[in-house]
């Protein structure tokens, strides 16, 4: 092997009082470095790895907290740090002194050992670290990204395919208020956003340009970009950029979509978006006749079960019709203003501004459907409204019906999308919604194509306030992947991972799986169909190691090989009922912490488990499941997060992709005639500690009912 | 069937103005139906109110029973989310709807301004004082024993006071039998007749919804609503004590020339006193109530303090005279004068003023017991 090993087994924070620590190391002797004891390696003791690693140990295992506390105390450059949990899921989970504990607290360390034994310290990828941000669209959103970026630092190119920038929030009469006390409606103050980009140096626009292609990875993406259109030439340049912001914005809902409603039949009904423009031009009028509208209806068009309900448009729609109602009031004081809706919807603090538009008299708002419009002959159009608030139908006749626009993202169609030149396709993958897909909770702006980052209304419907703001959180967030990338290391959400996975091409069966199943689109395939990795595009979630078939996937410091050994590291008791050994594979990212807290609550659960962090329950090969079984494990839990529409996994579909790798271990089980019960997926999230002991406990219960897996001790 | 709607926004506006300026802060969540004791799933007022002010629905709102189901506890105020004040709504539809049914229509924009007053008083002034003047009293006051009849005797006070009211009962019926159109229109079951008005009249001796509205809680808020039941009670029963005595006085003199003043002792007299009494409690607790939680019970607009003083001013002027006629006082007379002008508003004004809710709640609480009966019978 060459490695020299440490062993640093803590006695303090009562592991002390729970394990028998004599016993403990005696059976890390075997591994011939120097094997130490502290009260506290956290605090002075600390000196004491620090020395031996300047001595010459390479591994350092330290039986003691979490690996999630002290990383920063536990941080020896050089050597590769092991971290043994015997607190959090040893000491504080467990019945002191009994024998279980303690065996659970020697597998722990022979597991922590072998794995050790086994990874050495990632070299870097280092050799991308263009530090342009390429930023595409020249609306609300990209100026603000622009402005963002340039004044950090960074050299920044917009690409705007129009000839001004500004895109829809220059063509808005006013925006609704941004501020307390959200009653008056407000400029837009793109104009003077646009002065201040001009003005601003290292920022290069790029208008009447789009960007046909990208190829690359963070840290180094080329873009083609084709500028002019008609009279001027066209011309297409090629430049390098380190990082992308998408704010393409979006485009009108189509009208066919709202024909019920009579737009496109009736000359009196216009879509929100022109009701901006008539408002801009002065007095609101009919345009049938011209004549003034003082009777004018916003229908949001929300209803449930409506045909034309707006997938698009969200908690935006009614702010703008309440500000709408108040060009029609504000331009004559006879007119009325009527306001139909589903969900009358004003997020936050815009709840004020809702209030004061009630406070005018001359706006009259109601729940209703809409059920028909009919043109009258002098171009009137009557409504037929169910469902609404007065109680029963209700007709009423107006000059002119104004209809939500649904604000479809540009990353639906494919004339937005970026051209990526990835095996996986020339668009961002994206939600049933059409917008980029994300993990929207912790990682909103991040695409699944890592260094690309959107950001604006072609991230979800927005106000031109939020686009701002939306523009330079994604601008920071492209800088940090430029940054990260430079020195090798994962952006997110394994920030500083400097690891990434490596491949024996020797066995590579060329299936391609790897490729597919990578959420990220990181692999590509070369002439000979092999997989190539663009490290940077990597998030090391290790999917493509739970994927591939022949197991030639692994990264310095977590493989497969080294997973089976640390599975084979466990002491199976045999021939005893009430000693059931079960192994839980836990997600690094939800399921792990939450049996840490759950120590740190002091929430007792069968000491018959063991656990072993994962990346990702994505990258669980299905082998390992194989090879527990066949090892004489009487089940397997496989503890992560929810999969499916609302997924909650960090690396998008590795909880999906799980669900069908179980049934191919639900085949090995098959094969060797074993139960199906011994193996099941549990989907827990980070709050919830509290549940994790009932759920060991019923499955521990269930697998002593079904008996000790018959293979112990083949 | 869809009615077309034509929103009357001047109404609105007039609602708004009667101390109902917050109703445009209601977004319907229903919360006020649903803490209101009285109200239920099949007529969820005021929450139904609310929107139809907001859009200006004038004749569906006041061709309404639920306006007069109300009996003002509050409770949708103290529980309204906005604080749209529902109460304040419905009290001030109430006020509106006295002006609107009024006949004849003059009169009830009287009773609603302040600069009226004068001559709302001017009237029975004039008639009173050209009887003393006919008789001589208008300058001299009778000599001797005090006894009111010396001054005017009780013949031309009943003569008038009956042309008076029954002028007023006619101004009262016509008026109910509007609203009882208005509502039959809007409920599109045009000529059902009244029904159960048995049962209705005996659920208003017995202030049953009254005190419903006081004994459901509905929450742990506190409401200004306690003392409603037990002072509505005595101020009702107290009048309708007044009223007894005065008959029965009426029919000693006539049936059994029986002269006034009769003696302190006397049963009707005793009956007399004690209501009174009971009224002028009732009034001040009233008064008190209003000021105390004047902003959270509900609106006091003008013709809510009017009525209020009116009524009290009628009441004490009437012990004064008693007192003063003991006292053998001489002042009792102008005091007598002055109790005969407030008597006289107090009647003579009954459609018009808030006194005007003993013919429209009653009217409304028959319509919603007919509707009722009828819907059953038809199902």
């Amino acid at each position: 092997m060459g490695k020299k090993l440490g062993t640093y087994v803590c006695s303090g924070c009562g592991i002390g009082g729970a394990v028998d620590l004599d016993k403990l190391t005696a059976s890390a002797a075997k591994t011939g470095g120097p094997v130490r004891r502290s009260t506290a390696f956290c605090l002075e003791d600390a000196q004491l790895i620090r020395a031996d690693v300047e001595g010459g140990v390479d591994s350092v295992v330290i039986a003691a907290c979490s690996g999630r506390v002290n990383t920063d105390v536990f941080r020896f450059p050089g050597a590769f740090v092991e971290r043994v949990n015997l607190r959090e899921q040893v000491a504080w989970s467990h019945t002191p002194n009994h024998e279980e504990t303690q065996s659970l607290a020697e597998d722990y360390l022979q597991m922590g050992l072998v794995r050790a034994q086994k990874a050495t310290p990632p070299s870097p990828y280092t050799e991308a670290n263009e530090r342009t941000v390429l930023v595409v669209g020249g609306g609300a959103a990209g100026i603000a990204a622009a402005l963002s970026a340039a004044r950090s630092g960074a050299p920044v190119v917009l690409v705007e395919k129009d000839s001004s920038l500004g895109g829809y929030a220059a063509r808005l009469f006013r925006q609704y208020p941004s501020r307390p006390p959200y009653a008056a409606l407000e400029e837009t103050d793109v104009a003077a956003r646009i002065r201040e980009l001009r003005s601003t140096p290292g920022v290069r626009v790029m208008l009447h340009s789009e960007v046909v292609s990208v190829s690359g990875q963070p840290g180094r993406f080329t873009a083609r970009i084709t500028s002019g259109r008609g009279e001027t030439a066209e011309t297409s340049r090629e430049i390098t950029v380190g990082a992308i912001v998408l704010a393409t914005g979006w485009r009108p809902e189509p009208t066919d979509k709202y024909e019920r409603y009579g737009l496109g039949r009736f000359k009196n009904v216009v879509s929100s978006m022109e009701l901006e423009a008539r408002a801009a031009r002065g007095a609101i009028t009919r345009p049938s006749d011209g004549r003034p509208a003082t009777r004018v209806a916003f229908l949001l068009c929300d209803g449930q079960g409506d045909d034309a309900h707006l997938p698009y448009g969200g908690n935006v729609t009614s702010l703008i019709a309440l500000k709408q109602a108040l060009y029609v009031r504000q331009a004559r004081e006879d007119a009325t203003a009527y306001v139909f809706y589903g969900d009358m919807q004003t997020p936050g603090q815009h709840e004020y501004f809702y209030r004061s538009v009630q406070d005018d008299p001359g706006v009259l708002f109601s729940q209703g459907q809409v059920r028909a419009i009919t043109e009258e002959s002098d171009g009137s159009l009557g409504l037929d409204v169910s469902d609404t608030l007065m109680g029963g139908d209700i007709r009423l006749v107006v000059d002119l019906v104004v209809l939500a626009t649904g604000m479809v993202p540009s990353t639906v169609d494919t004339e937005g999308a970026l051209g990526l030149q990835y095996l996986q396709g020339q668009n961002l993958p994206t939600t049933k919604f059409g917008f980029a897909d994300s993990h929207f909770i912790c990682f909103p702006y991040e695409t699944r194509r890592t260094g690309i980052y959107s950001a604006g209304t072609v991230r979800q419907a927005m106000d031109v306030t939020m686009a701002v703001r939306d523009g330079q959180a994604a601008a920071l967030k492209a800088m940090q992947s430029i940054e990260k990338s430079s020195a090798g290391q994962a952006v997110h959400p394994r920030v500083g991972d400097l690891s990434y996975p490596g491949f024996f091409m020797q066995k590579c069966t060329s299936c391609g799986r790897c490729t597919q199943e990578c959420p990220f689109g990181a692999l590509e395939l070369n002439d000979k169909k092999n997989p190539v990795l663009n490290t940077n595009r990597c998030r090391r979630c290790g999917i493509c190691m739970g994927a591939c078939p022949v197991q030639i996937i692994s990264f310095n410091d977590y493989s497969v090989d080294m997973l089976a050994s640390m599975i084979k590291a466990v002491e199976i008791p045999e021939g005893n009922e009430d000693k059931p050994r079960i192994l839980v594979l836990a997600c690094e990212n939800d399921a792990y912490p939450a049996l840490d807290m759950a120590g740190i609550q002091r929430l007792q659960y069968p000491a018959s488990v063991r656990v072993i962090p994962v990346r990702c329950l994505g990258s669980v090969n299905s082998i390992l499941i194989a090879d527990a079984v066949s090892r004489g494990f009487d089940g397997v839990a496989l503890l992560g997060c929810r999969a499916g529409e609302d997924y909650q996994c960090h690396f998008i579909r590795g909880s999906e992709l799980l669900d069908t790798r179980m049934d191919n271990a639900r085949e090995t089980l098959g094969r060797l005639a074993l139960e199906p019960e011994r193996v099941q997926v549990m989907e827990v999230a980070i709050s919830e500690a509290d549940r994790l002991p009932g759920l060991l406990s019923d499955f521990v219960e269930t697998i002593k009912r079904v008996g000790p897996n018959p293979m112990k001790g083949f | 069937m869809a009615t077309l709607i034509q929103p009357d926004l001047e109404f609105k506006r007039a609602i708004i103005g009667l101390d109902a300026h917050d109703l445009t802060a209601c977004y319907q969540c229903g919360t006020c139906s649903a803490v209101c004791p009285i109200s239920s799933a099949d007529n969820p007022f005021p929450r139904k109110e609310m929107v139809w002010v907001q859009w200006g629905l004038k004749e569906r709102v006041l061709g309404n029973p639920s306006i007069w189901m109300c009996h003002q506890c509050g409770t949708c105020n103290t529980y309204c989310p906005r604080d749209a004040k529902p109460a304040n709504v419905m009290a001030a539809l109430r006020d509106y709807s006295i002006a609107h049914y009024a006949v004849p229509p003059f009169m009830g924009k009287a009773l609603n301004d302040p600069m009226y007053l004068p001559l709302l008083f001017a009237v029975p002034a004039v008639i009173f004082g050209a009887v003393l003047a006919w008789l001589g009293n208008l300058t001299t006051l009778p000599e001797g024993r005090i006894v009111f009849s010396k001054f005017i005797p009780i013949m031309y006070i009943e003569v008038i006071f009956m042309l008076a009211i029954a002028l007023t009962a006619i101004g009262e019926v016509v008026a109910g039998m509007r609203y009882w159109r208005a509502m039959d229109a809007q409920a599109g079951r045009n000529g059902h007749g009244p029904r159960r008005v048995v049962a209705t009249v005996l659920e208003i001796l017995r202030h049953t919804r009254f005190r419903q509205c006081n004994e459901e809680p509905v929450g742990t808020r506190k409401t200004y609503k306690s003392h409603l039941h037990a002072t509505h009670l005595l101020i009702f029963y107290g009048f309708l004590g007044l009223v007894i005595t005065t008959t029965s006085v009426g029919i000693g003199i006539y049936g059994f020339g029986y002269l006034t003043p009769w003696p302190f002792w006397h049963p009707v007299k005793i009956l007399g006193n004690v209501s009174g009494a009971a009224v002028i409690i009732a009034l001040c607790v009233f008064l008190w109530r209003r000021i105390a939680d004047s902003t959270r019970a509900g609106k006091s607009t003008y013709s809510d303090w009017l009525f209020l003083a009116i009524l009290l001013l009628t009441t004490l002027t009437g012990f004064f005279c008693q007192w003063l006629r003991l006292a053998g006082l001489r002042v009792a007379y102008p005091m007598y004068f002055v109790h005969l002008l407030l008597i006289f508003f107090l009647l003579v004004y009954v459609p018009y003023s808030k006194f005007a809710h003993l013919v429209y709640r009653t009217v409304a609480m028959v319509y919603a017991a007919s509707a009722a009966a009828s819907a059953r019978s038809r199902t």
